[in-house]
């Protein structure tokens, strides 16, 4: 694994409003960054990346059964009582899930290790799915990559045969929603919407806040018409505190990510997973957090901080790093302290795609600091070919 | 290879696809909508709605079902839901208020609406199923009574509820947004 200077493209900001993609700068600071790449040789996507995110995937998935079976872990993972059972019924009829991104610290050989699932509301799919990919075609067809370079991503047609795959399960009409104001989130839903359509499966789109209740607790879009099925780019466990929450299980609405994604896309999981796997290989060791003082060697995470909000590290050598957020409240897990790589001053964090149940891509985000915040840059990535005899490190 | 062999947009795209896949009908979007609002909200196109709706309104009277008397009409489509209208030739009839209105475009291949639109009027009878007039259809005539043959159920009826209340989602949002 390398880091590589490169060249941008003269016309990125071109083909990037060419195809809606506005959020490539993010309040006047760069996130889409190509002035560099990261290469790897393609033993280590496949036995170091891909096949580790298959296993960890599956090894999260069998913990949901366990964990719908036991009011105890319901009640560590902070899941509110009116929603216990309306998770354990949308796990039961196993309600069908679309994609999730777990973060990986990995620099180039031994075990990737995992940091986190992001299993309810992941980012920055458009840029690894799509503008990523056009970057290696644009740089292949302008020979400024080694002619072969591949990349890990086969997100696109990931996705568009997942949503082939679950289109019949998905009630209608359906409807993707993300907080009105994001252009992030919403760049991402549209991606999405032009996926499920790709699929040939009809959606609309509505903003998260211009979702109506019915008198009889049904869900309505800006036409009165029932919400059939709704993808929601926004916290599960924020809809359960709001003011229509208390209307979701009985709504009949169907949810994409479904309910049983609140068990996952919490950092409740990783103490869970350490538990029932400990010494795993890609697993940190992890506990619930106690509240005390945090021992060095250990980060604290709130269970549903996003965007490296609100993390406490106490690194080996004594010194604390903290970020800010609004998850004050709340209970923590704590993981054990296994900083990123640097690479040149850079802090690169590894998103793994899995869509469907299959890891198809990823996409690698860099931050000037340990921990990964909404500042990271989204830097793409390509796989070359490994010269004989010669292992890439 | 680890990467698609494409990767296509449609919505999001302001240039032609580049997909090389085999063709297939261009596809077609259709909606029935409430209002111009509901129409914009789901197809982002304020200036076709509008015209779509205005198109609908004009023909609402002229392809509605005509009844004699207001109580024949209201028995069909409900209280206060019919108005009287006159045919230009001095006969005056009741026909049911538009409730709502259909917007048909064909898309490019890129998913772009073409140019042009199919819209129309749509009615709700008393018991709440959508119905519009059937395309050259007989038109009615007021004096044979009601003529519903000439009007066809919209199969792509919307499940409908009376919203009492929104923004009961959204208020923990960032203008940043949620994503992880």
């Amino acid at each position: 694994m390398r880091r590589v200077a490169t060249v941008e493209r003269p016309d990125w900001r071109d083909k990037a409003a060419a195809c809606g993609f506005g959020f490539h700068t993010i309040d006047d600071a760069p996130y889409w960054d190509e002035s560099a790449y990261y290469a790897f040789g393609l033993r280590a996507i496949e036995d170091d990346l891909e096949a580790p995110t298959e296993e960890l995937h599956a090894m999260a998935l069998d913990m949901v059964d366990r964990i719908v079976a036991s009011e105890r872990h319901m009640q560590q993972l902070a899941i509110p009582d009116p929603y216990r059972d309306w998770i354990a019924q949308s796990w039961r009829e196993r309600q069908p899930h679309l994609y999730g991104r777990m973060d990986l610290a990995y620099d180039g050989s031994g075990p990737a290790k995992l940091y986190e699932l992001n299993y309810d509301t992941p980012t920055s799919l458009f840029e690894a799915a799509f503008f990523q990919w056009q970057w290696l075609e644009d740089q292949l067809a302008r020979g400024r990559l080694p002619s072969g370079s591949d990349q890990f991503n086969s997100i696109y047609e990931t996705l568009v045969e997942a949503f082939g795959t679950i289109a019949r399960r998905i009630a209608r009409p359906f409807h993707f929603a993300a907080v009105r104001d994001s252009a992030e989130d919403q760049g991402t839903v549209d991606y999405l919407r032009d996926c499920a359509l790709q699929a040939g499966i009809e959606c609309g789109a509505l903003a998260i806040e211009d979702i109506g209740v019915s008198g009889d607790g049904r869900f309505t879009d800006l036409d009165d018409n029932v919400i059939g099925c709704l993808f929601k780019l926004y916290p599960l466990e924020d809809m359960f505190r709001e003011s229509f929450g208390p209307y979701l299980p009985r709504s009949g609405l169907q949810l994409i990510e479904p309910p049983w994604k609140a068990l996952l896309s919490n950092k409740g999981i990783l103490p869970l997973l350490w538990d029932a796997h400990r010494g795993h290989p890609n697993l940190l060791p992890a506990v619930f957090d106690d509240g005390g003082a945090l021992p060095r060697g250990w980060v604290r995470k709130p269970l549903h901080s996003r965007e490296g909000a609100n993390i406490a590290m106490h690194l080996d050598d004594g010194s604390e790093l903290r970020s800010e957020g609004p998850y004050l409240h709340g209970a923590s897990i704590r993981q054990a302290c296994h900083p990123l790589p640097r690479f040149e001053g850079h802090y690169p964090l590894i998103g793994s795609w899995v869509v469907g149940d299959r890891a198809c891509g990823i996409g690698i985000r860099e931050d000037s600091s340990l921990i990964t915040q909404d500042t990271a840059r989204f830097v793409p990535h390509v796989i070359v070919e490994e010269a004989r005899g010669v292992l890439m490190a | 290879m680890k990467r698609s062999k494409t990767a296509a947009l449609l919505l999001m795209s302001a240039a032609p696809l580049l997909l090389t896949a085999c063709d297939s009908e261009s596809p077609a979007r259709e909606g029935l909508y409430t209002s111009v609002e509901a129409c914009t909200a789901q197809t982002n196109d304020s200036y076709t709605c509008q015209q779509a709706y205005a198109k609908a309104e004009q023909e609402a009277v002229a392809t509605a079902p005509r009844f004699a008397s207001r109580e024949a009409c209201e028995a069909s489509y409900g209280e206060e839901k019919c108005a009287e209208r006159s045919d230009g030739a001095h006969h005056s009839f009741f026909g049911p208020l538009m409730t709502g209105f259909f917007l048909s475009q064909m898309l490019s291949r890129n998913g772009a609406p073409m140019n042009g639109f199919t819209s129309g009027p749509a009615f709700r009878d008393s018991s709440g199923n959508w119905q519009r007039p059937a395309t050259g259809g007989a038109r009615g005539s007021v004096y044979r009574g009601s003529n519903r043959t000439a009007m066809v159920p919209i199969s792509a009826t919307p499940n409908r509820a009376v919203t009492t209340s929104r923004a009961g989602f959204g208020s923990s949002g960032h203008s940043r947004g949620f994503g992880g």
